[in-house]
């Protein structure tokens, strides 16, 4: 929506197609905040070094300049827009610490950062009359000869296939945090693009690295924000013993996500758990603070876990919360192909590495979502029309139709949970060959499955199976990005940790993974990492 | 638990049974289950032709707005064992006030277009877009902007459920977020629009909104400082305002209504001439108040105390 804005302001015709409204998307869940150095005590240098830390030297450091560099007018910008954020005493915008980060740097409305933000883009989306095609789902990104053509997509409450022919596309899917189980992630958040890309020849980088979020209800995956622990809540074992003391003794519960989420992890699995979580323990911040800043959190855990954090410490687990790996491309969003651009969280400039910081992902979608549509708008100032392929909508049409009529087979919803469990079990915080190797088989074989799974629902009309299919189908696609980097990464970094090889490996793993897909089959390639300022060194907290 | 949910089906496009149906699905259904988890299990287990809406299953993004057991309530954050045990049922059917597009999915389309026709963003002129928004300017538009737009309150709105023209209490508690937001510079040409036919006015203040919102974002309340704003502003040439006027001025000369004069001063003499048909009704069904037996309420001093206080009060904070 930030790259429409863009696009739209410099006079172009721009059009946002979606498989949900966009007010719906998943940035409105995002609670805690986007980091910016807005004081005259903090600097965007150490923003920068923080994120290079914070990505465990993953991260490309020209592109995180740009970023650390460009946020503080972004959240002027926003303000401009029509943002509010919260404020201190002064009436300065008011910044919280967040995990990994020297400096509070984190601006904030309340606990509901994402949702002020994501409602401000909806704004002015009306503003500059971008045109919205609601629960449009993309099909198919259109490549011929060399550049992008537009889209394929499927109207969701007639059946319709259209075909919407542009001189540039952007991509802005979110993550595909449904892959796993447990996870913080929307019903929605399927990684739609990232499949779209690779089957439009167009490679994923660094899949093998997922965020893990240290505190997540169980059975449901909601998200208790970061800003609690930020706001000074404890983490806490069955022994009542703040153990983030033990891995992390200087920052303890604000250790960088990473950290914190494998801290946990060890706690469960060695024995002091409580009912396979710990403990958020919010109580000695006190009921006044707790309805105020972290009122929304406060909601969550009264209606989802039964707890009311005022009085009683609510369980916590580490779950799936963000994609550091994406479509890749360079710092202005543009991929592997002309016309073809990307950004957020289904992007990989890459800005977060191995690791993100809290705070950086919105901050993320507001910068290079910026940049992205200031790199379409050129492109097409500078480009002719090119005619759409005549042959694609007929494809298209076939191979819905193909699935629809298709009698027997199995439920794709079991699949799913197959898929769900081969990627928990197989592909989560603690890594080894062989865990990956039985992940890897179990997603190779529900890919064959898959061909042959049928609908139970065969009708055109608002037809919310079919939508799961054509999901489903890119998620196992992204499974296999997932499980390829990770078996071939025979180093621990950043979020990816392998048992059998727990150092990082500078010599020769400081490369990003990148996955093709061709004809099917799936390649893996690597790139260089772009580091300027900040050497690698190791990573403590 | 097994409990029996009836749901309302609708596929217009389905020759067999197009019209609309309802159809029982035994779950089993564990501690804490949402209503929202209890309808994915009915499409993942039992029923995939099953249509709704859904994304970030916690409260914040609006997908799941639905009619259970006669009322608007998110699914997502609705948990089913409560609720059953208070309702003695689970009965599930699309948002009232919307057309069904199929089961539970309604045409968004009106809702999206009212909240457009509200100019939903800040417009601010060069002298008010540095103003800074303070932590007290905040406070007063912030339950304007917990909306999550999931439409309960429209659905539930009695004054639109009569006049679909009416802008309803979504799009207008979203126009006080502009109006009361301190950098906006076109507040009073957004409250002279909405004081048009169709506007703000049109609310009959049932509170439907308020009561069934499920994010505390009070949609009455923004109409009334919505309302309040525009008659401050001297926008007072509209029946609602007038309306508010003579209903002061009648309490505050006899300490009750009178409820026929009113009529005259809201919209005047020739328009109320259209409401002599309804009169007549009304007198024949003995509802008609007496025109000329207006009498004084003993006590009216005390009252008129009140009013004097309040200006009192009201000058004051000018002052300040």
């Amino acid at each position: 929506m930030r790259a429409a804005i863009e696009a739209a302001r410099s006079g172009l015709d721009v059009a946002v197609v979606s498989k949900i409204y966009p007010v719906r998307s998943h940035s409105v869940a995002a609670q805690g905040g986007i980091n910016a150095a807005l004081k005259a005590a903090d600097s965007w240098e150490a923003h920068m070094f923080d994120t290079v830390k914070g990505s465990d030297y993953l991260g490309d450091q020209d592109a995180i300049e740009v970023m650390c560099r460009e946020a503080p007018s972004d959240i002027l910008e926003l303000e401009r827009m029509g943002a509010v954020f919260s404020r201190d005493s002064e009436g300065n915008i008011a910044q919280r610490p967040f995990g990994g980060a020297g400096y509070p740097r984190t601006c904030y409305l309340a606990d509901r950062t994402g949702h002020g933000m994501l409602h401000v883009m909806y704004e002015q989306l009306v503003k500059h009359g971008v045109f919205i095609y609601d629960e449009w789902h993309v099909l198919r990104l259109i490549v011929e000869d060399g550049s992008a053509r537009g889209v394929i997509a499927l109207e969701l409450d007639t059946g319709k296939l259209h075909r919407l022919h542009s001189k540039s596309v952007v991509i802005a899917t979110g993550g595909y945090g449904r892959v796993y189980r447990t996870t913080t992630n929307a019903l929605s958040s399927t990684g739609d693009g990232m499949g779209l890309a690779l089957d439009a020849g167009v490679p994923l980088m660094d899949m093998e690295f997922v965020q893990f979020h240290p505190t997540v209800l169980p059975r449901t995956g909601i998200l208790m924000t970061e800003g609690a622990r930020g706001e000074g809540g404890f983490l806490v074992n069955s022994k009542g013993e703040r153990f983030m003391e033990k891995y992390a003794p200087k920052v303890k519960e604000l250790a960088s996500r990473d950290v914190v989420s494998r801290a946990e992890q060890t706690e469960i699995e060695e024995g002091r758990g409580v009912d396979g979580c710990v403990l958020l323990d919010l109580r000695h911040l006190g009921a006044e603070k707790i309805k105020t800043r972290l009122s929304q959190i406060r909601g969550l855990a009264i209606d989802f876990a039964g707890v009311d954090p005022v009085t009683t410490p609510v369980p916590v687990k580490p779950g799936s919360h963000y994609s550091m790996g994406g479509i890749a491309v360079d710092k202005d969003c543009q991929t592997a192909v002309p016309g073809l651009f990307a950004a957020g969280e289904s992007a990989c400039v890459s800005v977060h590495g191995a690791n993100r910081l809290g705070g950086n992902s919105l901050l993320e979608t507001i910068v290079f979502g910026r940049r992205a549509g200031v790199s379409a708008a050129e492109y097409c100032k500078a480009t002719e029309a090119k005619p759409f392929p005549d042959s694609a909508l007929r494809e298209a049409c076939h191979s819905v139709a193909m699935i629809l009529k298709r009698d027997a087979g199995e439920s794709i919803f079991a699949l799913k949970s197959a898929m769900n469990d081969a990627m928990e079990d197989f592909c989560g915080i603690f890594r080894n060959k062989e865990r990956l190797a039985k992940g890897y088989g179990k997603i190779r074989e529900l890919q064959e499955r898959y061909k042959k799974a049928a609908l139970g629902d065969r009708s055109d009309y608002f037809n919310n199976e079919l939508l799961h299919y054509l999901e489903l189908g890119q998620m196992l696609d992204i499974s296999e990005c997932i499980l390829l980097g990770a078996m071939n990464r025979e180093e621990s970094r950043g979020s990816h940790f392998r048992t059998d090889f727990p150092k990082r490996d500078d010599v020769n793993w400081l490369r990003h993974t990148l996955v093709h897909k061709e004809g099917g089959e799936f390649r893996l390639g690597y790139r260089d990492v772009s580091v300027t300022k900040f050497k690698p060194e190791e990573r403590k907290y | 638990m097994k409990i029996q949910f009836r749901i309302r089906r609708y596929n217009p496009n389905d020759r067999n049974a197009p019209e609309p149906y309802y159809q029982a699905y035994t779950v089993e259904v564990a501690l804490g289950m949402t209503v929202l988890e209890a309808l994915l299990k009915i499409s993942e287990e039992q029923d995939s032709t099953l249509s709704f809406r859904k994304s970030c299953r916690s409260a914040i993004c609006g997908s799941c707005a639905m009619t259970v057991n006669g009322f608007s309530r998110l699914a997502c954050n609705l948990q089913v064992l409560p609720e059953f045990q208070k309702m003695g049922g689970m009965t599930i059917e699309p948002l009232a006030n919307h057309r069904a597009v199929k089961d539970l999915v309604v045409d968004m389309t009106p809702f999206w277009n009212k909240m457009e026709k509200v100019n939903p963003f800040l417009m601010p002129t060069e002298k008010t877009a540095s103003n800074a928004v303070s932590a007290e300017d905040e406070e007063l538009i912030d339950q304007s902007q917990k909306c999550i737009m999931c439409a309960c309150c429209n659905a539930e709105c009695n004054a639109l459920e009569i006049d679909e023209r009416f802008v309803a209490p979504a799009a207008l508690a979203k126009a006080w977020r502009f109006v009361g937001d301190v950098r906006e510079g076109h507040g009073v040409k957004r409250l002279e629009r909405l004081s048009e036919e169709h506007g703000m006015w049109d609310c009959v203040r049932c509170v439907h909104c308020t009561q069934y919102c499920p994010k505390g974002v009070a949609p009455l309340k923004q109409i009334e400082r919505l309302r309040s704003a525009a008659m401050k502003a001297g926008i007072l040439d509209n029946p609602g305002a007038k309306h508010v006027e003579a209903m002061a001025e009648s309490v505050e000369k006899f300490g009750r209504l009178d409820e026929a004069a009113m009529t005259f001063k809201t919209l005047g003499f020739l328009k109320s001439l259209g409401k002599i048909p309804l009169g007549i009704r009304m007198e024949l069904h003995g509802k008609m108040p007496h025109p000329y037996i207006v009498p004084q309420i003993e006590g009216i001093e005390e009252v008129r105390e009140i009013y004097r206080e309040a200006a009192a009060r009201e000058k004051e904070k000018k002052k300040e």
